[in-house]
């Protein structure tokens, strides 16, 4: 997630470091040049007070608008992998307050969708709708499978003891001892 | 862009699923070194400029001060990734003492870099000090017993193997009943299961 792109603005110079404008001739960074910078490093020259920072573009209007009008149905994993952890620590650097309710907004209207499909999706169909999920939605997706699996099990009951699941990828190959009658 | 490889090699270790391991990317890791080196030139030749200046490194604000502020932040951020990526392999290597034993099958050992087999062997070796002391083989019984004993079907030939005071000829698919923490290695070597007839 630190390495979220955050547009910013510098507002001093800085010498030596010309790979992080690309629009730059020299091996400078101008004041004032406008530029793409991971978060990591955004943030701390937020706190040095050498840039200022933009409201990344997943926060827009737009994007607040189709999350209105159906939440379940947008691509935020296209928009932001990290979208609800990246809003909370935007949040402090941009001063816009009303990030917090949007994404409140969104997460409460996508977490119904998420955790009933969890339970009643097949694993064909959850193709359609896993890639419109983030990284934080996913997780969540998929702890509710592995708890109802667990469940499942404990009430069927049966072997506890397995092999190290480490060793599990590779089974290995078998000539068939039997070969099949023609 | 600064600090990409070294996301790049976390982002190995965040595909993989947990408890695998990935092939130590050694590649990877040392450019990633090649980057910090060439940040720490950069820094110090911007020190050298403004000391030239007869600036206070300290106090001075300009653009120079800027440039070495982001190559220090890109230098740290580097060395944090690498840690990050050592420890996580660091925590799976441990794991797999406790998971399937002291000895590590081929295609495990060479996922793993030099070091990290040193490793592996030394923190084998305090495990093993410690239980012999203890007399305690703390590796059996993971999931709390509800019988001393358990049926089990044998998967692959293991061949003649003395367990406590009885001598067993381990052939592939024959059934024994056998004393639990005897059985345990096995299964999680993945050359036993347990049977539920």
């Amino acid at each position: 997630m630190e390495e979220e792109p955050m547009s910013v603005v510098f507002q001093v110079g800085a010498n030596g470091v010309g790979l992080l404008d690309p629009g730059s001739e020299t091996n400078n960074v101008e004041k004032g040049a406008k530029v793409d910078l991971p978060f990591w490093l955004a943030h701390d020259l937020y706190l040095r007070q050498a840039t200022s920072i933009n409201v990344p573009a997943c926060f827009n209007q737009k994007t607040r608008k189709e999350i209105q009008a159906d939440a379940a149905c947008v691509d935020l994993r296209m928009r932001c992998p990290y979208f609800y952890e990246l809003g909370c620590k935007t949040v402090p650097l941009v001063g816009d307050k009303s990030i917090g309710s949007f994404l409140l907004q969104a997460f409460s209207s996508r977490y119904k969708e998420v955790l009933s499909k969890s339970h009643s999706t097949p694993t064909t169909t959850a193709s359609k709708f896993l890639p419109r999920l983030t990284k934080e939605e996913t997780q969540l997706f998929e702890a509710a499978q592995s708890s109802m699996a667990s469940f499942k099990k404990w009430r069927v009951g049966g072997s506890r003891l397995e092999k190290a699941s480490i060793l599990g990828k590779k089974r290995k190959t078998t000539l068939p001892i039997d070969p099949p009658s023609p | 862009m600064y600090g990409r490889r070294a996301s790049q090699l976390l982002g190995e270790l965040a595909a993989a699923e947990t408890g695998q391991l990935t092939v130590y990317n050694s590649d990877t890791f040392d450019q990633v070194i090649k980057e910090c080196n060439e940040h720490n030139v950069q820094l110090q030749s911007l020190f050298r400029k403004m000391e030239e200046q007869n600036l206070d490194i300290q106090t001075t604000r300009n653009e120079d001060y800027f440039g070495a502020v982001i190559h220090h932040l890109s230098l740290a951020r580097n060395k944090r990734c690498l840690m990050a990526y050592m420890y996580n392999r660091a925590e799976t290597i441990q794991s797999l003492r406790w998971k399937i034993g002291k000895k590590l099958p081929q295609e495990i050992q060479e996922k793993l870099s030099f070091s990290e087999g040193e490793y592996f062997k030394n923190h084998s070796a305090a495990i093993d000090s410690y239980m012999s002391e203890l007399d305690l083989d703390l590796t059996v019984d993971m999931i709390p017993p509800k019988d001393p004993y358990i049926q089990i079907r044998v998967l692959d030939d293991i061949g003649e193997v003395s367990l406590g005071d009885l001598e067993i000829s381990l052939t592939r698919h024959s059934v024994h009943f056998l004393r639990r923490t005897d059985a345990e290695q096995f299964i999680s070597q993945g050359l036993m299961e347990e049977f539920l007839g």
